[in-house]
């Protein structure tokens, strides 16, 4: 039959799941912790010491929280970079495209050319304003990323209407931009993730 | 109050050398004189973020015929951030005893 202790510890192993890693090196420290504490007791060896060591530990769901807020904040800043980093790349590819066009006397008055400047210029206004005021929230991350990926798609879309002979540096760019806009998706949505599990914890704390 | 100080604190408790999250509540307990009766477990989320942040390094460790621990040490980074912790504590300090106290500041 498992102890206090080995209850304790997979409870707080199963709080921890957001991140298996933390999770299993947590579990480790709070059971070597958990019993040195129950030994120290004068009633040990006994399920009321390990009651008591447990007691004093906390509640594996408030020391979660902890965990995961911290988690919040780091991928948070995680995402901003990535963000920048992708609004950069994806400005570089679009001059590249717009000077490459320009050189071929191609018009530019389809509706993708529209889209691929101004989906980038609502993306890089609500990002500049999402850093200043809203840094913890997921909204002004979810709304760059959608013009981010309409500007690139367009871009793309633009670019595919004039292939033939499309330069390297060209293709190269395009492509730095889809793997960017994949790996914003990424921390988006494990940010996501993170602050509905905070949450989660909060509540049930 | 604590909650916002917690992290000096546990840098101040590693002052002295490296030690483990027992350990480290245990040094804490016996320096406030029990004034700092936390619950235990949220020293962990503390150490792991002053980690995070490179104030200090861990390691697990076996000492012979004991209980395999992880052992956080200050680095470099973390001594002196806690030389400036200090300093600041010792500023906000000294303005809230003065103004408490009735004494004009700077005293």
């Amino acid at each position: 039959m498992a102890g206090v202790i080995d209850e304790y510890v997979a409870t707080l192993r199963r709080d921890l799941d957001f991140d298996p890693t933390l999770a299993r090196r947590l579990a480790d420290e709070a059971e070597a912790h958990l019993r040195e504490a129950a030994e120290a007791d004068p009633a040990w060896p006994s399920a009321a010491a390990e009651q008591r060591a447990v007691a004093r530990f906390g509640l594996a769901r408030e020391i979660a929280a902890q965990f995961a807020a911290d988690a919040v904040e780091r991928q948070s800043r995680r995402t901003w970079i990535m963000l920048a980093a992708t609004v950069a790349v994806t400005f570089v590819a679009m001059r590249l495209r717009v000077v490459w066009l320009d050189d071929l006397g191609l018009s530019m008055s389809s509706l993708a050319p529209l889209i691929d400047r101004y989906a980038f210029v609502a993306a890089l206004a609500v990002g500049t304003v999402g850093w200043f005021a809203f840094r913890s929230s997921l909204a002004p991350l979810a709304v760059c990323l959608g013009g981010l990926a309409a500007s690139i798609a367009a871009g793309i879309v633009r670019a595919g209407l004039f292939a033939d002979g499309a330069p390297l540096h060209v293709l190269l760019a395009a492509a730095g931009e889809i793997a960017l806009i994949g790996l914003l998706s990424w921390h988006v949505f494990g940010l996501h993730r993170r602050l509905r599990r905070t949450a989660a914890l909060r509540r049930a704390g | 109050m604590l909650k916002g100080h917690l992290d000096a604190i546990v840098l101040a408790a590693l002052e002295a050398g490296p030690a483990h999250g027992y350990a480290i509540i245990e040094t804490i307990k016996r320096a406030s004189a029990d004034t700092f009766d936390l619950p235990e477990g949220t020293v962990y989320p503390a150490l792991h973020r002053l980690e995070e942040a490179g104030l200090l390094s861990s390691a697990w460790m076996t000492p012979p015929g004991g209980r395999r621990r992880r052992m956080y040490s200050l680095t470099k980074a973390g001594t002196a951030t806690l030389a400036d912790r200090r300093k600041a504590w010792g500023r906000f300090s000294h303005a809230v005893n003065a103004l408490l106290g009735g004494r004009a500041w700077p005293a």
